[in-house]
C-alpha cells in the first residue's frame, strides 16, 4: 500500500479540489451586457442575432470584429436585459434569441467553438 | 519622507508648538506615492462609497475596527439606524433580503448564490470572511477563487470584479436590482482601485513554518499542525495559510476547494434559532457541497468559524477536525485513504494546535502594530491607512493580540507588555505634543511582547 506522503501526495493532487474556479452566474444576470467585469469585449462578444437556427438551436450574430455562431446547450443561461427601459433582468428561453436583437455572449471555457455558456439578450422596449 | 527637523531655539520651538496645535499634524502628511493614492483611493471607495444603493458600503460588513470582518458582539455595538439593518428600515427590503434574526444573533447575512427566482426558499446565510492577506490566499491553479465556496465574483471571477456582485447582492435599494435604478455599478477604475486597497490588507508575505516558538504548548501546537501523520492540517494550509502544500499538491496548486463535512455538524448555532437555514451547497449552482481553504493565521481573532459561523471558539474550530462530521466527509475521507488514517487528536492537542494559531494570530497583530505605529512615527503614507487613523488602528490591532493571548491563557508577560503599548498608544492619541514619543514608547513594547513569542 502506498503510505503518505507518497499516497497522499498521489491521491490528494488528483482527488482533491478538482472544482474548476469559476465566476457565478447569479448576480451576472443583473450586469448589463458590455457591462461584465473582466469579460465583456475581453471573452464575450457582443453584436446583433442576424438568424436563428431553431434545429440547431444556434444563433449567428454579426459583431463588430466578424460573424459569430453560438449553439445553445441545456445549461447554456439565457438572460433578458431590461436595464435600458429600468426593469429587472429576467431568465429567457430559447424563444428570446430573435433576429435585430442585441446580445452578448459568453462562450463556454472562452471557446468559441464550444457551447455557449450564456447569453445576455436586449430588451429594448 | 520625514516632518521637517524641530528648530533648536525656545522661539522657533514655542512657535512650532503653537502652530501646531492650531493645524495639527496633518500639515505633517507625506505626499502619497502613485501605487499608495490609487490605494487611497480604494480605501475611499470601500469605506464611502455607496453606489447609489441602499447606503451600505464595503465597509458596512467589512469594518477595519473589526478585522474586515463582522460578528455578533460586533453587531450589537452598532446604531439602530446603521446601514447594515437595512432590512429593519427600509419596506422595500423587509422580505427576502436579509434575516434580522440570523444577522443579529449568529453574524449571518443572506445570499442568493444560487439564483434569484425563489427568493423565499432558495438562499445562503454565510458569515462575512474578512478580507485580509487576500494577496496570498485566492489564488488557483484554475484562476481566482473569491468568497466562502470560490465562485462569489461574476464576471471573470475575479476580487475585482467581487465589488460588482457585492453591489448587486447587498446594496441594491429594492429586490428589483435595476442598475441604474436601484444602484449604480463600479465604474472600472472604481474596480480597479478597490481591487488595490483589499490587496493591500494584512499579510503581503506568507509565514515559513516552523517558526522558533517560544510557548511550550504553542510550539508543540505547530508540530502537530505540521506533522503529516497526526494533526495533518499543513497538507491543505501550508505554512498555516490558504493554500495547500506545493509538495502534495504541486507548486502552482494555490487554495484549493474542499467538501470538509461543515454543513453536516449537528446542532449549529444558526439551526437552533429555529430560522429558515437551507442546506449551503457551496461551489457552483447547483452546487457541489465545496468550501474554500481560509488562511488561519488570521483566523484566531475573526471568528465565528467556517462559511455559516457554526463554531465560536478556535479551539472548537480546530476540535472539528477530530469530529465525526469531518472525518465522514469526503475530504475527511480522502485524508483517511492517502494517509491510513483519519484527524484523530486528544484534548490537549486540540488546544495545542488553537494554541500555535492564537500566538501566529497575535505576531500578525503585533505586525500590524509595529507598521502602524512607525508610519505615524516616520510620517509615512500607507495609503490603506488614513492617517489620523494610524494609532487607533494600532491600539485595535493590539486589543486583538491581548485578546486572542489572554483568552487561551497565554503568554501573560507578553500581554503585559502588550497592555502597555494599548495604554501608551492611547496616551498618544489623545496627547497633542508628546505622540510621537509615546508612539515610540508604544513600539518598544511590542517589540518586547515579541520577543516573548518567539526568538528573533
Amino acid at each position: 500500500m502506498l503510505k503518505y506522503p507518497t499516497a497522499m501526495g498521489v491521491t490528494l493532487a488528483l482527488l482533491a479540489g478538482l472544482s474548476l474556479a469559476h465566476a457565478q452566474k447569479a448576480t451576472e444576470r443583473f450586469i448589463p451586457i458590455g457591462k461584465s467585469p473582466g469579460l465583456s469585449d475581453k471573452y464575450t462578444k457582443i453584436g446583433t442575432i442576424d438568424a436563428v437556427n431553431t434545429q440547431d438551436r444556434t444563433i449567428t450574430m454579426s459583431a463588430p470584429s466578424g460573424t459569430y455562431t453560438a449553439r445553445i446547450a441545456e445549461e447554456t443561461r439565457i438572460w433578458l436585459d431590461k436595464s435600458k427601459i429600468n426593469s429587472t433582468n429576467e431568465e429567457g428561453t430559447f424563444s428570446d434569441l430573435q433576429a435585430g436583437r442585441m446580445v452578448e455572449v459568453k462562450y463556454k471555457d472562452n471557446d468559441p467553438e464550444g457551447p455557449a455558456e450564456w447569453i445576455k439578450v436586449q430588451i429594448a422596449e | 519622507m520625514r516632518c521637517p527637523a524641530i528648530p533648536g531655539t525656545r522661539l522657533l520651538f514655542t512657535l512650532l508648538v503653537v502652530g501646531l496645535g492650531l493645524i495639527g499634524l496633518s500639515a505633517c502628511k507625506p505626499p502619497p506615492t502613485p501605487d499608495n493614492e490609487q490605494i487611497a483611493r480604494g480605501r475611499d471607495l470601500f469605506f464611502n462609497e455607496t453606489f447609489d444603493g441602499n447606503g451600505r458600503t464595503c465597509g458596512s460588513c467589512h469594518p477595519a475596527s473589526n478585522n474586515f470582518t463582522i460578528d455578533p458582539a460586533f453587531i450589537a455595538t452598532l446604531p439602530a439606524d446603521d446601514p447594515l439593518f437595512v432590512a429593519e428600515l427600509n419596506p422595500d427590503l423587509q422580505h427576502n433580503f436579509e434575516n434580522p434574526v440570523l444577522m443579529r444573533e449568529i453574524g449571518l447575512i443572506l445570499e442568493n448564490l444560487d439564483g434569484f427566482d425563489d427568493l423565499a426558499n432558495i438562499f445562503n446565510m454565510r458569515g462575512v470572511p474578512h478580507t485580509l492577506g487576500l494577496r496570498h490566499s485566492i489564488e488557483s491553479r484554475a484562476g481566482p477563487r473569491t468568497g466562502w465556496s470560490g465562485d462569489g465574483s461574476p464576471g471573470d471571477g475575479s476580487l475585482r470584479s467581487f465589488a460588482v456582485g457585492a453591489v448587486i447582492q447587498h446594496f441594491t435599494r429594492t429586490l428589483g436590482r435595476v442598475p441604474g435604478v436601484d444602484f449604480r455599478l463600479p465604474a472600472d477604475e472604481e474596480l480597479d482601485a478597490m481591487e488595490a486597497f483589499q490587496f493591500s490588507l494584512g499579510r503581503q508575505e506568507e509565514f515559513t513554518l516552523p517558526l522558533p516558538l517560544k510557548g511550550k504548548v504553542a510550539a508543540r501546537g505547530q508540530e502537530i499542525f505540521n506533522d503529516r501523520t497526526l494533526g495533518k492540517c499543513s497538507a491543505c494550509h501550508f505554512n498555516a495559510g490558504a493554500n495547500g502544500d506545493p509538495g502534495i499538491f504541486g507548486q502552482d496548486a494555490g487554495n484549493l476547494n474542499f467538501n470538509t463535512g461543515v454543513e453536516v455538524l449537528p446542532d449549529q448555532p444558526a439551526d437552533l434559532t429555529g430560522e429558515l437555514m437551507p442546506p449551503d451547497d457551496g461551489f457552483g449552482a447547483p452546487g457541489n457541497g465545496e468550501f474554500n481553504t481560509p488562511s488561519l493565521v488570521e483566523a484566531a481573532d475573526t471568528g465565528p468559524f467556517f462559511h455559516n459561523n457554526a463554531v465560536e471558539t478556535i479551539e472548537g474550530a480546530v476540535g472539528f477536525y477530530d469530529g465525526e462530521s469531518f472525518n465522514n466527509s469526503p475530504a475527511g475521507q480522502l485524508l483517511a485513504g492517502a494517509t491510513g488514517s483519519g484527524v484523530e487528536l486528544d484534548a490537549t492537542q486540540i488546544v495545542a494546535v488553537a494554541a500555535f494559531l492564537r500566538v501566529i494570530n497575535a505576531l500578525e497583530n503585533i505586525r500590524q502594530s509595529i507598521e502602524l505605529l512607525d508610519s505615524f512615527v516616520n510620517r509615512k503614507f500607507l495609503g490603506n491607512e488614513a492617517f489620523d487613523q494610524l494609532l487607533a488602528r494600532a491600539a485595535q490591532e493590539t486589543d486583538d493580540s491581548i485578546g486572542v493571548l489572554a483568552a487561551g491563557g497565554l503568554h501573560p508577560v507578553a500581554v503585559a507588555h502588550l497592555r502597555e503599548a494599548r495604554r501608551l498608544t492611547r496616551e498618544a492619541m489623545a496627547s497633542r505634543f508628546s505622540s510621537e514619543r509615546l508612539a515610540r514608547e508604544a513600539l518598544g513594547e511590542q517589540e518586547r511582547a515579541r520577543a516573548e513569542l518567539m526568538e528573533s
